[in-house]
This record gives structure tokens, sequence and C-alpha cells, in this order.
């Protein structure tokens, strides 16, 4: 276990250097810079802040400066936002998005697997349909809209939970329940499907013809073989949901790191744009390294190879 | 049997969860409290983090937005935007306008008690020019004697740029020739001063809370980056603590979540940032609805040096088929018609200088150029940024250019930044764009199309409007300055025409009932210090008669008994 730890960290870092090469290459070859803006800047004051930032220098000898501040853990200054550094940008956002991403992962799992679970016992019933149908609109419906559905229904129209921003636990809910939705479709469409596959093992009859109760092989045993995908899946999902979403942060007002994906770019905040990519990767590796030692614990016969 | 057990149990854990999830909301909801005014403070939406609270180096309104309300500096603006005292009580306009001598008040404290002296300024002013500083904005600066030098580093030495303490209470600044816009300088942000102590104890991070030491109407009590800013009401500001005691400054970038907030009561007031165009139709008629035109003109640009508008006829003929009533139709923000460069609450408006709307001559203007009934004119592309309103303004040009120049020109649309790089690497036949006034005087809009402007994207070059421009830079008398400006303004818009102007936007806002004393002004700065929050004002509380003064181009105040040797406006 400490061996493929080991080893995942060892190739995490040529991961990162490929990374935030690509990124870096790519933030310098799109059109218009960090300090183009509707004032155009005498030549003189852009040479002083050229000169500061180190965007006089040629394009390798600024790879270079990165790398090294990077090996140094300094992921470099915004731009836009210039008494901050982006260490500090991340340190401030990073954790609100892993908080509402948490949340919304809750919800998927424990909503999802449920639902799926549901579906595919009940397979071809009402309830059944129901679980597709809901799953099929937690997919195409565009978290956008459903923010807005909710922010009018509960948030202007009931007034039982706030329209937006960030101040208590009760501001948590929507937008929580907005990021889940996505993820929780895709959850409890997976789970029935792989129950439903799982189902017809040659096992299960046995176990039932054992005189197992119904309940016990579904929850005990099925469930756990049906798992796997649904684990595999959790992984980039973890990724993506802790990481932020632009969408539900923004119109939820809410001070994540969702939105540098975005605004980043359109900024070209080049240090902050390379940050989020590497934050992206990085937590990626981790997730995927956590499923792999999901996977062995979910089923023995899986050997991981370190 | 036990199939149907199975069922029953996981539907009744399904019904557990469903339970536990509607009492958590129920629960949740019942303790929230709806409210109408919190107490003593002031909710709004900034719309977006500001990107730096160190006025030194800033630029964009959001920020200014809140160091308009931290800070002040030797002049301040009245809701009309005419300057007034602040912490310069009074000031001298020496030698034909190109000294100043600025007597500060000796009762003004920093936020940490200490008092602010000249020294503050002059180390604020050389910092800005500092190279190392790098700020984007330190050209405003650069009337000033030497601080161009000093800000290229063909100057070493920061003591020969024309600004110093005679004493703690007394400040002096040179210029290089006179500027007679340079008053409302020091009432803009890169003019205010700033503690050495404070800044070289903290560095970067000194604008933070507990450690940023301000001298305005308002201290920076809380920021939670990319969030809310909070103020708090400062004991020691000069001119009597606000009747506010907070203000919540909240980060909503989303339009329609911020008015859902305010329609919720979580806010107390909006504007075009939280305004979405159905909304402004929506409230129109409501008494909490407030329509100011703004110190921002828009305008279609022609490259001159790109046929086939290197024909001052040519870009006259499109100017005169340009119907600029229609742009308040299709945006439907109370937009302003204008066109012509100066807005008409500035010096040297004149409803003549502008091209005005006459189909009829434009063709005949078209025809003379060679392009009779709009034969043989070339397609021309028309560069826009990627946003809803310019897209329908182009639009709306190509239809009226087509019906009445019989001229098809093709719209553009680029991104922000890489339509700010086309426009200053290589500016295509036509191109949208727009400029907003920093200070309230004609000079911020009429230098931008000089020869030796960087913005001026038209490659227009015009020695007599060049001249116009110097000459009013300079002059004192504000009858003749205002003169020399129309002239110029004419020149710009009626007889050469490298621009076509289309509208001036306008400010919407939404305030609720109990928002006392909230005043608008065509800057777009938004200053708190005078709003009383409650049902009803107490007989104590009154805005303050001097922040209602006059038009600008009124102005200064000089000190009794002291000769200005040079003349002044007054």
């Amino acid at each position: 276990m400490m061996l493929l730890v080991l080893k995942r960290a060892l190739w995490a870092i040529p991961v990162l250097w490929a990374v935030a090469s690509i990124t870096f290459l790519l933030v310098r070859i799109v059109p218009g810079g960090p300090f183009d803006a509707e004032k155009n800047l005498p030549p003189e004051i852009v040479a002083n802040i050229k000169a500061k930032y180190h965007l006089d220098k040629s394009v390798p000898e600024q790879y270079v400066l990165y790398l090294g501040r990077l090996a140094h853990g300094d992921l470099g200054v915004s731009y836009k936002y210039v008494n901050r550094t982006v260490n500090d940008i991340l340190a401030d956002a990073l954790p609100v998005s892993i908080q509402l991403g948490a949340l919304a992962l809750a919800i998927a799992v424990i909503v999802g697997i449920p639902l799926g679970t549901l579906a595919a016992v009940r397979r071809g019933t009402t309830v059944d349909f129901a679980a597709i149908a809901l799953s099929t609109v937690g997919i195409s419906v565009p978290s956008f809209l459903i923010g807005a559905l909710l922010i009018y229904i509960f948030g202007i129209w009931l007034k039982v939970l706030p329209v937006a921003l960030w101040e208590s636990m009760h501001h948590m809910i929507l937008p929580a329940l907005t990021l889940s939705f996505l993820p929780t479709a895709y959850v409890a469409r997976l789970t029935r499907a792989s129950v439903l596959e799982v189902l017809q093992k040659d096992w299960v009859r046995t176990a039932r013809s054992k005189g197992l109760s119904s309940f016990h092989t579904v929850v005990k045993h099925v469930l756990r073989n049906s798992l796997i995908p649904v684990v595999t899946i959790l992984g980039p999902l973890t990724a993506i949901l802790i990481t932020g979403s632009f969408t539900v942060e923004y119109i939820y007002a809410i001070p994540g790191m969702g939105r540098f994906f975005i605004t980043a770019v359109i900024n070209r905040d080049y240090d902050l744009i390379m940050a989020t990519s590497l934050v992206f990767a990085l937590i990626l590796i981790i997730s995927n390294t956590i499923v792999d030692i999901a996977y062995t614990y979910l089923d023995p016969r899986i050997k991981v190879k370190a | 049997m036990s199939n149907l057990l199975l069922k029953m149990r996981v539907k009744l854990a399904f019904v557990k969860l469903f339970v536990a999830v509607v009492v958590a909301l129920f629960l949740s909801a019942c303790s929230l409290t709806r409210t109408g005014p919190e107490k003593d403070t002031l909710r709004m939406n900034l719309g977006a983090e500001p990107p730096s609270l160190d006025w030194v180096v800033t630029t964009d309104s959001t920020s200014f937005d809140v160091v308009s309300n931290l800070m002040v500096g030797l002049t301040r603006y009245t809701d009309k935007l005419a300057c007034r005292p602040a912490c310069a009580s009074s000031w001298e306009v020496l030698e034909a306008g190109k000294r100043y001598v600025f007597h500060l008040r000796p009762d003004i404290k920093w936020s940490d008690g200490k008092q602010l002296v000249a020294a503050d300024f002059v180390y604020a002013w050389r910092r800005m020019l500092n190279p190392a500083t790098a700020a984007q904005y330190a050209y405003f600066l650069y009337p000033i004697e030497n601080a161009f030098e000093y800000n290229t580093g063909k100057l070493k030495d920061p003591s020969q740029v024309g600004v110093r303490a005679i004493d703690d209470l007394t400040l002096e600044v040179r210029l290089k020739r006179p500027a007679a816009y340079f008053i409302y300088l020091t009432a803009f942000c890169t003019s205010l001063p700033q503690r050495q102590d404070v800044v070289e104890r903290f560095g970067d991070r000194w604008t933070e809370p507990g450690q940023i030491v301000t001298n305005g109407a308002f201290v920076l009590k809380e920021w939670q980056h990319e969030y809310k800013i909070v103020l708090a009401a400062n004991p020691l500001y000069f001119d009597g603590e606000p009747a506010v005691k907070k203000i919540k400054m909240f980060m909503v970038a989303e339009p329609a979540t911020a008015f859902a907030l305010y329609e919720n009561d979580e806010l107390d007031y909006v504007d075009n940032r939280s305004f979405s165009t159905s909304d402004v139709e929506r409230c129109r008629n409501s008494p909490q609805y407030h329509n100011t035109a703004l110190l921002r003109n828009n305008y279609i640009g022609f490259n001159v040096t790109k046929a086939p508008f290197t024909d001052s006829r040519v870009r006259r003929a499109v100017s005169m088929a340009v119907d600029r009533n229609i742009f308040a139709k299709i945006l439907r923000r109370g937009e302003r018609p204008a066109d012509c460069w100066i807005p008409p609450s500035l010096a040297g408006y004149s409803a003549s200088s502008g091209a005005g709307y006459d189909p009829e001559l434009a063709r005949k203007l078209l025809a003379e150029a060679g392009f009779p009934g709009g034969k043989r004119f070339p397609v021309v592309g028309l560069l826009y940024p990627n946003r809803e309103d310019t897209r329908l303004v182009v639009e709306s040009i190509q239809d009226q250019l087509k019906r009445n120049l019989n001229v098809k020109i093709d719209l553009i649309n680029q991104e922000w930044k890489v339509y700010l790089e086309t426009l200053h690497r290589d500016p295509p036949p036509l191109y949208r764009s727009s400029w907003g006034a920093d200070y309230p005087d004609p000079e911020t809009f009429m230098n931008l199309f000089t020869s030796h402007n960087g913005n001026n994207s038209t490659r227009w070059s015009n020695q007599i409007y060049d001249q116009l421009i110097e000459q009013a830079e300079a002059e004192q008398n504000p009858t003749v300055r205002a003169k020399l400006y129309e002239q110029a303004d004419t020149l710009l818009c009626r007889q050469e025409a490298p621009i076509a102007c289309t509208y001036l936007s306008t400010q919407n806002l939404m305030v609720k009932p109990w928002v006392h004393g909230m005043a608008f002004n065509a800057l777009d700065m938004q200053f708190f210090e005078d709003i009383y929050i409650g049902d009803q004002p107490p007989p104590s509380w009154q805005r303050r008669p001097s922040h209602k003064l006059s038009t600008p181009g009124a102005v200064p105040h000089h000190r009794p008994g002291l000769p200005a040797t040079g003349a002044s406006r007054s």
C-alpha cells in the first residue's frame, strides 16, 4: 500500500511538470495579454510593468524562472489582483470549494446509490421509471437552470432559503443541491446498471436459495460487487466537485475556486491559470490513487500494481 | 415473500432519507429571518473583487468604489462634480497655472490617530511614479515637472519631481506647463496620500484589514476576498462620523442573483452591475428606480489610414447616416443620444458640434466621394467586442448604413482581450468603442484623439486639433477654454469625423425607500458618508450642504488675502 502511494507520488512529479509546461505554452500563444485594457497604457508604463513581472524576458527565460519558483512551492503572482499571490488566492478559495464539493459529493453518494439500487431492484416499476426520469433530468438540465429554478422556488417564492451568498449553513443548501444534481444522476444510473448486472449472477440465486434474506443479499453482497464502476467514477467526480464549479459559484456568489478556471483565462492571469490547472491535476491524481486503494477493499481479488 | 420484505425495507430507508432531508430543510428555514433594513448598515453589490485597494496601483472602478469611501484627497467632488476643499482647506494657483500651493487642514487624522501631513502626499506621488511600483495610472501625474522623466528611469532622484512639502501643512506642486484640469486630478484616486511607515512595514499586504490606514469617512473592517468587504464608520473623520455605521459590499457577479437579493431585501441598492435589461424594463416606473447619464461616450471609430475612410466625406456620410435615437430603444437602459464627443454636462459642449442625422446629405457626400448610391463601396469590417449590448449596437448600424447609404459592412466579433489587441496593433476600417471620463473635465475626452495619444486607434492626426487641445489645456480662463474645446469638438465630429459618436451610457439604480441621502453623479462614483438608513431620518440628520455645490467648472477656493499670480478658474 505504502509502495503504491509512494510510486504514485513520484509519478505525480512528471505529470505535474507536463501540465505546467503545456499550460505555460498555451497561455502565451493565446492573443491578448494581462495588461491589455480599454485604456491603452503608454509604452513607458508598459515597460515598467513588464520589468516588474519579468515579462520583458524571453519566453524560455520566463519558463525557467517559473519552474524555479514552482519547485519552491511558489505558484507566482496574480496580474489582476496585484496585492495577492496565487498561493494567497488559492488558500482563500480552495477550502470553500472543498466544503461545497464535499457536500455535493455526499449528497450524490447518499442519494444516488440508494436511488440506483432501488430502481434496479424494482426494475420496470413506477419507482424505476421515476428514478430514470430523475437521473435523465439531472444529466441533461444544465446547472445554471437548476440553480435558477431552486432560487426561484425556495428563495423567492417560498422564501424558506437564502437566494445566494455564503454566510451560514443555510446558505450551503441550495448551492450544494444544485451542484449535486449531475453527479447524483450519474451515480444513480451507474449503480442501477451495475446492480442489475450483478443481480443476474448465479451466486445471487445461490445465496437466495440458501435462505439468505434478499435485503442482506442486496445490501451486503450485490451492492458491494456493484460499486466498482461507481467508485471508479468517484475519482474524477471528486476532483471536479472539490475544485469548484464556475456556474454554481457564480450564480450563488460563492467565493470558491471554480470561477478562476474561467476568469483567470479571461484576464490572461498567467500564473493563476497555471495554478488552477496544477491544482486540478494534483487533486485528480490523489483521487485516483484513493480509488485504486478502495478497489482492493471492495474486491480482495483486485491487486493494484504498485 | 423475502423479496417483498426487501423492497419494503429499501423503500423505508429511502423514505427515511427523504424525510430527513425535508426536516433539515424545514428546520433551517424556520431559523431564517426575513429583514427589511439592517440597522445603520448599507448593503450593496460591488459585482466583483476589487483587484487592489492600494490606490497607487489600482485602475478599475470597482476598487475606486471602495477607495473613494476609505480615503479623501486634497479636494473632492460634490454631487454635481465640482471640486471642493477636502484635505486642502485652500490653494493658490501661481505662475500662470504652473505652480499650485495647497494648504492642508490641521485637523485631519489618519485612522490610527496620526495627523495627515504634506509629506504623505509627496510619498504617495513619488511611489506612484517610481518605475519599480509599475503603477499603470502613473501617467496621470505626468503633468508634474520631471514626473515623466522619473517614471521612465531617465531621472533617478525622486526629489527632483515637482512635488514637495514646504512644511507639514503646505504642499507645493510644480507643473511642466499649465494644465487647467489639474485641480480635478487632486480629487482622483491617483492623487491620494499614503503613509510611508505603513506601506513599508507590511509590504504588499498593507491593504488588508488591521493593517491599512486611511483618512476617509470609513475604515476597512473586513475583507473576505471574492466575497465581501465591510467598512465601518470612521470616528476620526474630519467631517464628522457618518450616520451609516457599516457598509457591506458583496461581490455578486451574476446580475439576476443580485437583483433577487435586492427584491428579497438583502441588498439596499443595486446598479447596472445587478440590473438586467428586463429588470430595468420591469422597474422603470417604480419610485425606487433612478437613471443617470454617465460621462461615458460610445462611438464608431474609422481607421483613417484604410480606404475608403481616408476620405473625410465618406466618414461624415457614415456618421450622418446613423440615427442616434434608436440606441435607447434597442438597449433599453435610457441611453442618451450623442453625436458629439463632449457630453452635455461638460464645458465645451455645443449641440451644433455634432454630425447630426441627415441621410440625404450623407448620400450626397458619399456620391461626391465616388460612391453614388453606395456603388463600388467596398465591404468593410466593423470590429466589436463580444458583448450583447455592443452586438445590438453594431447590428443596428449595419442595418442603418444598408438602408440609408446602400453600403454593406461585415461585423467582426472578438473576445475582449483579443479585440483590444487587434485595436492596438492593427485597427480595422471600422470599430466600436467607448470612453469613460476619469475626471469631470473635457480634457479627459478630447485628449484621446490627439496625434500622440496611444488610445487613438483611428490613426487620425490633425495639427489644428492638436494645437486647439494644447491651448485649451493651458488656458486658465474657463470661457475661452470652453470655446477652444467647442471648436475642437466641431472639427472632430462634424468636419473631419474620424469618429461617429453614438450614445452616452447611463447608470440604472434601484434604491430601497429606507435609504436616505443617496446621491448619483455622472462619474459613477459612489460616496456613502451622507447616507441615513431608517424609515424616517431624525431632524438632526441632513446632507451636508457643502456636498451639493454647483456644476463642473465652478471650483477653486482661494485663500483670502493671498493673491493668485496666475489666472485661475473661478
